[in-house]
C-alpha cells in the first residue's frame, strides 16, 4: 500500500509540475536570446539525487525530457555527491552527455535538504551562438562546430568561476546574450530549490519515497497500455534526404507483453563528412516521445516513462554516432524517428493512423550591424501528416516544439525584412483527408555588412509520405534570389539578397475520393 | 464627511443582468435580477433600475431624487460571451502586406506535447475577410514603403458585400509607430461613415504581431455590440433622469470611463468576474480570511481564482476562449492586464449531450438566455444543468428568481428523458451525471490553477458567487478537498457588490525605453505632470479625486537584452533626482527576491513607467435591507432533493435565507433559498449564519 492518499499524491504530484513550471517560468522572463523567450528552445528538468527524472516543465522540447536527466548523472560521474557544495552549478555542452549538439549548454544546480542532497535542477536551452561557424550541416567533425565545454563547475559554493565565464565570453559572438541565459538558468535553478525546500518544509514528506510512488505509477500506467497491443514485430522505414544520396532510418518495434523494445538495425552508417549524426541519448529521446505520446499521453512523464521501452541503434550508424562525429543538425535526423515510430505502430492502432509530415527547418544569421553583433535565428515549420480522424494541422511543430520568432522580432534584432511569413497554400498532401500545409516565408538581408547565414532543412528530397492511399506533401524548397538552392553551405549574405524558404506540406491520409 | 445618496452597479451577465443599490453611508443595499435582454441588453438594465429605484422608494420613504445618485459602477461578461461562443460580428482585417496568414500561424508551437489530435483556435476572421495592403515601417517606425490605398476599394466592397460590421487594422510595427494605422482608418471613415474601427496601435500597443493582431481582431470582433449597449446603457439611464458618472470595470479589477470602454471593450473581458473576484475577497476580509478560491457559476461559464493574502493574482498574458480546457496556449491571445483566473465553459445553460464515444459530457456549449435552458419553457429542448439541477429537487421551481419566473419541470424531464434514452440510463441517473460531471470539470480546473499557485485546496476557503454557484459549491468543494465555504449576501448578484467594494483606481502609462543611466528626469517630470492631469480628469467628480489620495508610480525595468520586465514601484509625490539611485536598488533588490542572481555587468533599462491614483482599501460591510429582524421564528418547508450519499431523494428543510436571524446554526442537509440563488448543502454540515449575513457552510 501506497503512504500517500490519493488527494495527498494528486497535489504533490501537481505541485512537483508546478514548481518545475514556475522555474521555466523564471527562466523565460530572465532570459536574453529570442530562442529561449520567443522559440521556446529549453526545458527545465527536476531529477532526484541520482539524476532520475521526477517532473518536467510543460513546453518543454520533447528530446530535452530525456536527455536532462542523463545529463546529471554524467555529472554525478564526474562529481559525485562528496564533491558537490550547496550553490555549485555545474555546466557541459558535451553532445554525448547532453542534448546531442553543443549549441545546447546545459547546466544543473544541486538542491541539499538537511544537509543532504536530495535533488537537482536541471536547464537547458539553445544559445544564440557557440562560436565556430553558424549552426549548420557543412561540419565533419566536432572541432569545426564551435565551443566545447566538458563538465567544470560553472558556479562553486555560490562563486562563479571566472576562468569558465572568460572562456565562453571569448569564444561566442554575443557574449552578452549567452551569459544572460546562463545567468538565466541559475535563476531557473534558484527558483526550484526555494519551492522545493518549500514543499518539503511544509509537507515533510520524503522526495525518494514520493519519487518512487509517481515513477511507478506512470510506469504502470505506460505498461498497460503497451501490453493492450497485440504483441509481435511492426516495421517502418523512413527515408531522409542525406547528401550523396539519401539515409534509411530503419525501425522494427517489438511488443512482448508489457515491454516494448525498438531496434534501429539497418539504418544508414554514420555520415563522416557533414553534422547530421545522432548521439544514442537523442536517438532514445526522440523514440521513448511519440510512444509516451502514443500510448498514455495524460500521465505526467517521468523516470518510469522510460522504464518499459528499449531502444537499440547499432554504434556507428548515424542514429548512434561516436566521438568527434559532427552533430549540429542531428534535429534533421532525429526529428523523423516519431514518423518511423508511428509509421511502425499504425497496424497495431489503425484509428491512430497518421501519414508522414514534416519537421522544422531553422535559420540562422549572424553579422554586425552598426558595430553590434547580433546573432538571430527562427524555425519554420512544416505540414503535418492527416490522421485517420482529420486533416493535418498547418505550420505546427512537431515533433519538436519550437516556435517561430515573430517578425517583429526579428527585424529589432537584425538587419531584416520580412516580405512574407505565409501558408504554403496548396502544399498538403492530397487525401480524404488532406495534409496540412507548411510555410513560404520571404525575406530580404538589408545590412551594410554581410552576414553569414546557415539554413537548416528537411524533406527538400524525400517529401512526406501519404497513408492508407493518401498523396505526397510538396516537398521543401531554398530560393536565394529567385534561384533554387541547396541548403547545405554557408551562405555570405549581402545586402539586398532575398531568401525564400518553403516547408514541405504533411502527407494526405486515403485516397481522395473516399470521402 | 460621509458621502450620502445612494450608488447602483449593475452586471449584464450572458444569462442574467443583475443590478445592486447601495445606500450611502451605512451600506444597506437592494438587490435585483432579470433575464438578459441579447437583443437589446441595455433593455435589461432598464428594467433593473427600474425595479431598484422602486425598492428604493418603498424601503426607504424618504425622498432620494435623481441627483442623489453619486455613480452608477457596471460590469459585463457579454464581451466573453460574445468571443467564447463565436457571436460577434463578422471582422474584416487589414494587415501589412504578407502577413495575411500570421493569425493561421500563430506561433507554430503545440501547447499540449503529448496530443497527437491536437485541436487549434480557429481565428475570428476567416481568410477571405483578412486584406493586405502596401505598406512598411520598420522597426525603430520609420517608413520604408508609404501608405498604399490601392485595393482599399476592393477591400471595403467585398467586406461590405459580405455584411462586415467591424474593422480591424493591424500593422507590422505600429505598436512604434501607429500612423499608417491612423491614415488608413480616416481613409476607411471617409468611404465607410460610422464605422467601427480597431487599431493594434490603440487597442494592444506592444511588440509581437500574432499576439497583438489577435487581440485588435477580438476587440473588433465586439467593439460595435459593446459601444452599442454602452450608448444605449446611457440612454436608459438618462430616461431615469441619473447623470451621475457611469465607471465600467475592467478585467484587472479596476475602472474605467464609458467612452474608453466602448472603443477597447476587450479590456472588459473579464470584467465580470473580476467584480465577482472583488466581492470575495471583501466578503472573506470581512471574516479575517485572507487566502480564498472564488468560485463564481454564472448562466454561460464558471471561473475560479485564487487570491491569497486579500489580493487576487493578475496576469498579462491572458487568453480567450480556450478550445481545451485549462490548457495555456489553447485560446486566443489576449494582451491585456486581467484578474488571474481560469474559466470553463459550465454555467446552468450548459448544454449536456452525448459524444461519439457515448459518454455524458456538459457544455461547453450553452443555451444562454435565449432560448434558455428547456425548464425556462422558452423552446430550449436540450437539457441543460438547470434543467438537472431542477430534477435533482435542487432548484424550486416556483421560487426561482425569488418566484418572479416559474420553471416549468415537465419541459425539463421531456429534455432529460430524451438525452437519457440516448445514454441507455435512467432520468435520474441522468440528471445527478449532469451534476456530478459539471462539478467535476470545475474542481479539475480548480485543482490545476490551485497547483499552479503552489498551494494546497485544502489550505483555502471557497467563497461561492454568481447565481449558479452556491447551487453547485458545496459538491465542487468536496472535490477539491475544501472544508469552509462562504456565501456572501446576494451571491447571485456578487459581481455588483465587487464593483462597488471596489477601490477608485486610475491608472497611465508611458513608454519609453531608455537605459537608467540616460534616463533625462526633466523629460519625465513633464510627461509625469500631463500623467497626473489626465488622472485627474478621469478621477473627474470632486469624491472620486479627493478619495483617490494614494499616488503611485510603477516601472516596468529589466536588464537590457531580456524581454520580460519587473515592476518596480514607488509612492509618488513627483518627479526628483533621488528616483534613478532608488530605482536601481529597488529593481536589483526585486530581481534578487524573485530569482535569487543578478546579472553581473548587465546594463539596466526602463521600459514603461505607470502612474496611478487609489483610494484607500478598506473592507466594505454590505447588509442586506430587505433583512428580516432576527426574532422572527424559523420556519421550514422541506422538499425532496437527491442526496449523493445515500443516492437517492431525501426529504430535507428548505429555508428561506435571509429569515435566518445572524448567529443562528443549523445541520445539513438543507437548503436556503434566496432570491438570486440557492444554497444547496446535500450533506452533513454545520451550516452558521454570520455578522452580516453571509453564510459560513463546515464540510463534517
Amino acid at each position: 500500500m501506497s503512504q500517500f492518499d490519493p488527494v495527498s499524491l494528486e497535489i504533490l504530484w501537481n505541485r512537483l509540475i508546478s514548481i518545475v513550471d514556475e522555474a521555466a517560468a523564471a527562466f523565460v522572463r530572465t532570459s536574453f536570446s529570442s530562442l529561449v523567450r520567443e522559440a521556446n528552445d529549453y526545458a527545465v528538468v527536476l531529477t532526484d539525487a541520482a539524476g532520475g527524472s521526477l517532473a518536467q516543465s510543460s513546453m518543454s522540447i520533447p528530446s530535452f525530457i530525456s536527455t536532462l536527466p542523463k545529463t546529471v548523472r554524467h555529472f554525478l560521474e564526474r562529481f559525485p555527491a562528496s564533491e558537490l557544495s550547496p550553490g555549485d552549478v555545474l555546466i557541459t555542452n558535451d553532445p554525448w552527455m547532453g542534448t546531442g549538439h553543443i549549441h545546447d549548454v546545459s547546466t544543473a544546480m544541486p538542491i541539499f535538504y538537511g544537509g543532504a542532497l536530495v535533488a537537482f535542477s536541471a536547464v537547458t536551452s539553445h544559445m544564440p551562438d557557440i562560436g565556430g561557424p553558424v549552426r549548420t550541416n557543412d561540419n565533419s567533425v566536432i572541432y569545426e562546430e564551435g565551443l566545447q565545454i566538458p563538465r567544470l563547475k560553472f558556479v562553486s559554493a555560490g562563486e562563479p568561476d571566472p576562468v569558465v565565464e572568460a572562456f565562453i565570453r571569448t569564444n561566442v559572438r554575443v557574449p552578452d546574450q549567452t551569459m544572460g541565459d546562463l545567468w538565466g538558468q541559475v535563476a531557473a535553478h534558484k527558483m526550484l530549490e526555494s519551492r522545493l525546500v518549500a514543499l518539503l518544509d511544509e509537507t515533510k514528506i520524503s522526495l525518494t519515497d514520493l519519487s518512487r510512488e509517481i515513477c511507478q505509477r506512470s510506469e504502470a500506467a505506460l505498461r498497460a497500455a503497451i501490453a493492450d497491443l497485440a504483441d509481435g514485430e511492426y516495421h517502418y522505414v523512413v527515408r531522409h534526404d542525406g547528401f550523396e544520396e539519401p539515409l534509411t532510418i530503419d525501425c522494427t518495434v517489438t511488443i512482448a507483453g508489457d515491454n516494448l523494445s525498438v531496434d534501429y538495425t539497418g539504418t544508414s552508417a554514420e555520415v563522416d563528412n557533414k553534422a547530421i549524426n545522432v548521439v544514442e541519448a537523442y536517438t532514445f529521446a526522440y523514440t521513448a516521445f511519440p510512444l509516451k505520446a502514443l500510448l498514455s499521453p495524460d500521465i505526467p512523464n517521468n523516470e518510469g516513462s522510460f522504464a518499459p521501452i528499449s531502444v537499440y541503434a547499432p554504434p556507428k550508424t548515424v542514429l548512434n554516432a561516436q566521438y568527434p562525429a559532427a552533430t549540429a543538425a542531428r534535429g534533421q535526423v532525429g526529428h523523423m524517428l516519431p514518423t518511423a515510430i508511428l509509421g511502425a505502430l499504425g497496424p497495431a492502432l489503425p484509428d491512430r493512423r497518421v501519414a508522414e509530415g514534416s519537421g522544422n527547418s531553422s535559420i540562422t544569421i549572424v553579422g554586425h550591424e552598426e558595430d553590434h553583433p547580433f546573432a538571430v535565428a527562427t524555425f519554420v515549420n512544416a505540414g503535418l501528416g492527416a490522421t485517420a480522424r482529420r486533416d493535418g494541422r498547418s505550420a505546427l511543430s512537431f515533433p519538436s516544439n519550437l516556435g517561430n520568432t515573430p517578425i517583429e522580432i526579428l527585424e529589432a534584432e537584425a538587419p531584416l525584412l520580412v516580405h512574407h511569413r505565409r501558408l504554403r497554400h496548396g502544399s498538403g498532401g492530397a487525401g480524404q483527408r488532406r495534409g496540412g500545409e507548411g510555410i513560404d516565408f520571404d525575406f530580404e538581408y538589408l545590412g551594410q555588412a554581410p552576414a553569414s547565414s546557415a539554413f537548416l532543412m528537411t524533406r527538400r528530397i524525400e517529401p512526406p509520405k501519404g497513408n492508407s492511399g493518401g498523396g505526397a506533401g510538396a516537398p521543401a524548397r531554398l530560393l536565394l534570389n529567385g534561384e533554387v538552392v541547396d541548403p547545405i553551405r554557408i551562405k555570405r549574405l549581402v545586402r539586398g539578397d532575398r531568401i525564400i524558404i518553403e516547408t514541405a506540406g504533411g502527407g494526405g491520409f486515403g485516397r481522395d475520393n473516399d470521402a | 464627511m460621509a458621502m450620502q445618496g445612494y450608488r447602483i452597479a449593475v452586471d449584464i451577465g450572458g444569462t442574467f443582468t443583475d443590478g445592486v443599490v447601495e445606500l450611502l453611508p451605512e451600506g444597506q443595499v437592494l438587490l435585483a435580477k432579470r433575464l438578459t435582454t441579447p437583443d437589446d441588453p441595455s433593455r435589461a438594465v432598464a428594467e433593473v433600475v427600474s425595479d431598484l429605484l422602486e425598492q428604493l422608494a418603498q424601503n426607504f420613504s424618504a425622498l432620494l431624487p435623481a441627483e442623489d445618485c453619486r455613480e452608477v459602477v457596471h460590469g459585463t461578461t457579454l464581451v466573453t460571451n460574445a468571443i467564447i461562443e463565436r457571436k460577434g460580428v463578422k471582422v474584416a482585417l487589414f494587415v501589412t502586406s504578407g502577413t495575411a496568414d500570421v493569425i493561421d500561424i500563430g506561433r507554430e508551437t503545440r501547447y499540449d506535447l503529448y496530443d497527437l489530435d491536437i485541436e487549434m483556435p480557429v481565428p475570428l476572421v476567416p481568410r477571405e475577410l483578412r486584406f493586405e495592403i502596401d505598406e512598411r515601417l520598420n522597426a525603430r517606425g520609420q517608413v520604408l514603403r508609404p501608405l498604399a490605398m490601392n485595393g482599399l476599394d476592393d477591400g471595403l466592397a467585398q467586406a461590405e458585400t459580405q455584411g462586415v460590421g467591424a474593422i480591424a487594422i493591424c500593422f507590422l510595427h505600429a505598436y512604434v509607430n501607429g500612423s499608417h494605422e491612423e491614415a488608413l482608418a480616416t481613409a476607411i471613415r471617409s468611404r465607410m461613415p460610422g464605422v467601427a474601427i480597431s487599431l493594434s496601435s490603440r487597442v494592444a500597443s506592444e511588440v509581437r504581431e500574432y499576439e497583438r493582431m489577435s487581440t485588435t481582431v477580438a476587440n473588433a470582433y465586439v467593439q460595435p455590440i459593446a459601444a452599442n449597449y454602452i450608448a444605449l446603457l446611457k440612454e436608459r439611464l438618462e430616461a431615469h433622469q441619473i447623470s451621475a458618472p457611469l465607471r465600467v470595470m475592467v478585467s484587472s479589477g479596476g475602472f474605467t470611463s464609458d467612452q474608453a470602454a466602448a472603443e477597447v471593450p476587450i479590456v472588459l473581458l473579464e470584467s465580470g468576474p473580476a467584480g465577482g473576484v472583488r466581492s470575495a475577497v471583501n466578503t472573506a476580509s470581512q471574516l479575517g480570511i485572507d487566502d480564498i478560491l472564488t468560485f463564481d457559476m454564472g448562466g454561460t461559464t464558471a471561473k475560479a481564482c485564487v487570491s491569497t493574502a486579500g489580493a487576487p493574482s493578475i496576469t498579462y498574458a491572458f487568453e480567450a476562449a480556450r478550445v481545451k480546457r485549462f490548457k495555456r496556449g489553447s485560446g486566443l491571445p489576449i494582451l491585456s492586464p486581467s484578474i488571474d483566473l481560469i474559466e470553463i465553459g459550465a454555467g446552468g445553460g450548459s448544454i449536456a449531450y452525448r459524444n461519439e464515444l457515448g459518454l455524458l459530457n456538459v457544455g461547453p456549449a450553452s443555451a444562454g438566455a435565449e432560448p434558455g435552458p428547456a425548464c425556462y419553457g422558452q423552446g430550449g429542448l436540450q437539457p441543460t444543468v438547470t434543467d438537472a439541477d431542477l430534477m435533482l429537487g435542487y432548484l424550486d421551481p416556483d421560487a426561482f428568481l425569488g418566484g418572479k419566473m416559474r420553471l416549468d419541470r415537465a419541459s425539463a424531464e421531456a429534455a432529460l428523458t430524451t438525452l437519457a434514452d440516448d445514454l441507455g440510463i435512467s432520468v435520474q441517473k441522468t440528471a445527478w451525471g449532469i451534476h456530478d460531471v459539471v462539478n467535476e470539470n470545475m474542481a479539475g480546473a480548480a485543482r490545476v490553477h490551485i497547483a499552479e499557485k503552489g498551494l494546497d485546496p485544502r489550505r483555502l476557503a471557497m467563497v461561492a458567487t454568481g447565481g449558479a454557484g452556491p447551487v453547485h459549491a458545496i459538491e465542487v468543494a468536496q472535490k477539491l478537498g475544501i472544508r469552509r465555504v462562504l456565501f456572501t449576501i446576494a451571491a447571485g448578484v456578487g459581481s455588483c457588490l465587487g464593483f462597488l467594494a471596489a477601490p477608485v483606481r486610475v491608472d497611465r502609462s508611458w513608454s519609453s525605453v531608455q537605459l537608467l543611466d540616460m534616463v533625462d528626469l526633466e523629460d519625465v517630470r513633464i510627461v509625469f505632470e500631463r500623467l497626473e492631469d489626465d488622472i485627474k480628469t478621469e478621477l473627474g467628480t470632486a469624491d472620486a479625486a479627493a478619495t483617490a489620495s494614494e499616488w503611485s508610480i510603477g516601472i516596468e525595468m529589466r536588464y537590457a537584452g531580456q524581454g520580460a520586465t519587473i515592476l518596480v514601484t514607488l509612492p509618488y509625490s513627483g518627479i526628483d533626482k533621488t528616483i534613478l539611485a532608488e530605482l536601481e536598488a529597488r529593481f536589483l533588490g526585486r530581481y534578487e527576491d524573485l530569482y535569487g542572481t543578478t546579472v553581473p555587468g548587465a546594463a539596466i533599462q526602463v521600459v514603461t513607467w505607470r502612474l496611478a491614483a487609489q483610494s484607500k482599501a478598506e473592507t466594505r460591510v454590505f447588509s442586506l435591507a430587505t433583512a428580516a429582524s432576527s426574532d422572527e421564528s424559523l420556519e421550514a418547508a422541506r422538499r425532496q432533493i437527491y442526496l449523493p450519499a445515500g443516492d437517492g431523494y431525501e426529504n430535507v428543510p428548505v429555508y428561506e435565507r435571509y429569515q435566518i436571524p445572524e448567529g443562528a446554526e443549523l445541520a445539513g442537509p438543507l437548503i436556503l433559498q434566496e432570491a438570486e440563488s440557492t444554497i444547496v448543502v446535500a450533506r452533513p454540515a454545520q451550516v452558521t449564519v454570520l455578522e452580516g449575513g453571509a453564510v459560513s457552510v463546515a464540510l463534517n
